[in-house]
């Protein structure tokens, strides 16, 4: 009996060894198969992932998250996420009834290494800011890392010392493609009245050189850092504390039967994104259709039409919204002296200014 | 009884059993219907009633209710400690852990299960995540593919180019909560600095955007402003409903709720000033040994506790200090460091989500490092 039993496990564990010498793991079609092994009819009890796991990660992690399906006999685990390039993919297999897992290491696809991504411009993009300017928007040629501009964008004084606590901390606020990265300047340095901005001054100072540095190392949205990196040089100009007054702007009209221009020129800079969405060209029938381009370190809006002018009389409907770089809209300053209205209604959006083309 | 008569009671059963389904069915996840939520990135997050998960999608232009459809209360007290949950989450969605971007941390009210909104990646092809994470710590992610759900566009901006793949406009949600049958969102856009807090009725209706409304806050004195609200709470004060809600640069503000009325520019008091050259991330009320506390949790400030007793005793500050700090007095917690979130997670503890500094400047360490950390303290 002793004898019979022993001879049983000796076939049973040749029989293991058979099975997993023959047991191999593939990579196929974006799948990792299990082939010389009869998986059973139905899932084991605790699941195919007691039989057959793949993990990215080391130590102990849960297995990847997948969905797993039998197919011609091999057990197939399909990846429910992408392969993601640099990551180290392994498949563990264990054999039924215990005995020695058998494991494949995978790699992820080739990560490109090549940079392409640079600085394409910034905005504002003069050479005096507003000691109060409100906004810093970098324009990149590719998508970006998000969780970087902290350790990126560097403020210098004209010794090349870093000035701690210009942009606020914590906010990067992206466009939806990671092209555009939004920051602004710290408000508490810039509102009148605020403890901060009376004990440190507004972040840029008046009359004072400066310097913005944005570091090579930026990585880009695949994790490569950038061709070179940005230098531009400012000087602080004086604070802007009334609202833009659309009164006071210079416009150019262009001549009838032409496709010249209409040019509307601003005593400030204005916020170059606004200025591409709300300034409109109406005539009777409604909006003009045509193209915009911003000049003059954002002093000067251009608008050139798809057809050309006709003699008559034309507006332009300019969005209460529109802010200098100050943060100053035609409806409200930044910050205001008095505001006596505690609860009021938000009436009318737009303000027009009538012109014609003779 | 006949043939006929058994019909009739059966009949009779099935409309009471219907009137009953009615009954429960009725409830706010009622609204929410199956199959796949569309997400294009996952941020801020809020619970609403019955387990549903209100989800910030900033790309999306949208808020997204999800229906947990965990609704079940734990037996006894609930204590959550994961090592390295972005470690974990990582390892589910098969990317190097410096790929996972954790973006918000809150309990469910009634499993106490905690959840988080992460992204899978850094740029704009990331892809949005929810994961559950148990008190046996247990991490799992909210399948997205077949959930209840509903949503509400939040986009209100028109396109400055119409031949342009996106809007590069973008409303960022800094902070949501469900209060009274309405969430309640605050925003900051990536272009203009006005601002806005929007009502919208849940269960939400024909993608209405809601009541919008402008906060101000005074300053010291003279000036008053508008800005973004990073992160408000719902709070009662001798019986009257109010918002607090904190700025960057770091007023604390109260806010009447009877105030928010749509199109309304409303004035907050502000009740304390935290200091300068921080954010505040997240609040949470509560009461210990009779007395009111606020624990607050800041990019560089830390964790403060306000102490809240009697706050409508304080008077609005209205002249400058020579401190940066005023109004409501604190306590700064110094051994509670680089915390990402907080949330409470029961009347006597608070989980809380905490990394290492980023790799900026100290005065400017940028986004926590991992492994992160979620760790429970009792409230202090």
């Amino acid at each position: 009996m002793r004898r019979l039993s022993l001879t049983a496990i000796a076939v049973l564990l040749t029989g293991m060894a058979a099975v997993a010498d023959s047991v191999s793991i593939q990579l196929e079609a974006g799948a990792f198969r299990v082939t010389g092994w009869s998986p059973p009819r139905s899932e084991p009890a605790k699941g195919w992932s007691s039989v057959f796991a793949v993990y990215a990660g080391a130590g102990d992690v849960p297995p990847l998250l997948g969905r797993y399906t039998v197919e011609s006999g091999s057990l197939i685990f399909h990846l429910q996420f992408p392969f993601a390039a640099g990551v180290h993919y392994r498949a563990v297999f264990h054999p039924a009834g215990g005995g020695t897992p058998i494991e494949k290491t995978f790699e992820g696809p080739p990560r490109d290494l090549t940079p392409t991504a640079r600085v394409e411009q910034i905005f504002p993009s003069g050479d005096v800011l507003p000691s109060n300017q409100l906004r810093l928007y970098i324009y990149f040629s590719a998508p970006m890392s998000r969780g970087e501009a902290a350790a990126r964008i560097h403020f210098l004084d004209d010794k090349g010392k870093e000035l701690p606590g210009v942009l606020l901390p914590g906010e990067e606020l992206w466009d939806p493609n990671y092209r555009r990265l939004t920051m602004t300047f710290d408000p508490g340095r810039i509102k009148r009245g605020l403890t901060s901005n009376e004990a440190m001054g507004p972040p840029i100072t008046e009359g004072k050189r400066f310097t913005l540095t944005i570091d090579r190392d930026w990585n880009d949205a695949r994790g490569v850092r950038m061709t070179e990196g940005f230098r531009r040089n400012f000087r602080g100009g004086p604070s802007i504390r009334k609202s833009p007054d659309p009164k006071q702007w210079r416009v150019t009209t262009p001549k009838p039967g032409t496709t010249e221009a209409l040019a509307l020129e601003f005593p400030v800079a204005m916020n170059y994104p606004l200025l591409q969405r709300m300034i409109k060209v109406t005539d009777a029938r409604g909006n003009v259709g045509g193209t915009i381009s911003v000049d003059k370190a954002e002093t000067e809006w251009r608008f050139t039409p798809q057809e050309p002018w006709k003699t008559g009389d034309y507006k332009l409907l300019i969005d209460k919204g529109l802010e200098d770089g100050a943060g100053n809209s035609i409806e409200q300053p930044f910050d205001i002296d008095v505001f006596d209205h505690v609860t009021e209604h938000i009436t009318s959006k737009t303000v027009t200014l009538p012109f014609a083309v003779r | 009884m006949n043939r006929t008569t058994l019909i009739r009671v059966a009949a009779g059963l099935s409309v009471a059993a219907a009137l009953a389904y009615t009954l429960v069915a009725a409830g706010t996840t009622d609204s929410l219907k199956p199959g796949k939520a569309q997400l294009s990135s996952a941020g801020a997050l809020a619970f609403g009633p019955d387990g549903v998960l209100f989800v910030g999608d900033n790309i999306g232009g949208q808020v997204v209710a999800l229906d947990t459809n965990d609704t079940t209360a734990p037996k006894g007290t609930i204590k959550i400690d994961v090592q390295g949950v972005d470690v974990k989450i990582a390892a589910l969605v098969g990317v190097a852990p410096d790929q996972i971007q954790i973006n918000d941390l809150k309990v469910n009210p009634v499993s106490k299960n905690v959840y988080l909104s992460a992204s899978r990646g850094k740029g704009p092809d990331a892809m949005p995540l929810i994961a559950k994470v148990s008190a046996s710590g247990d991490v799992s992610l909210l399948s997205l593919d077949n959930i209840k759900h509903a949503s509400v566009s939040l986009s209100d901006a028109p396109k400055a180019d119409a031949s342009a793949r996106q809007n590069p406009r973008m409303q960022t949600i800094t902070d949501m909560n469900y209060v009274n049958g309405n969430l309640m969102v605050a925003g900051l856009s990536n272009e203009e600095w006005s601002s806005a807090l929007r009502s919208i009725p849940f269960p939400f209706k024909n993608a209405q955007e809601g009541a919008t409304l402008q906060i101000w806050h005074s300053s010291h004195g003279r000036y008053e402003t508008q800005s973004p609200v990073r992160t408000f709470v719902p709070y009662t004060i001798q019986g009257q409903q109010y918002v607090l809600a904190a700025y960057t640069c770091t007023p604390l503000v109260k806010i009447p709720v009877s105030e928010l009325k749509p199109g309304a520019k409303v004035k907050g008091e502000t009740i304390a000033d935290l200091g300068s050259g921080n954010q505040p991330l997240d609040m949470i009320p509560y009461k210990k040994d009779g007395h009111d506390f606020i624990l607050v949790a800041n990019t560089s400030l830390g964790v403060l506790k306000l102490k809240a007793d009697s706050l409508e005793s304080y008077k609005p500050i209205d002249s400058p200090t020579v401190v940066d700090v005023a109004g409501v007095p604190y306590d700064t917690l110094k051994d509670l460091k680089n915390v990402q979130h907080l949330a409470q997670l029961d009347t006597m503890s608070a989980v809380l989500l905490i990394g290492k500094p980023g790799s900026g400047p100290p005065f400017n360490p940028g986004p926590a490092v991992g492994p992160i950390n979620i760790q429970t303290i009792a409230l202090p």
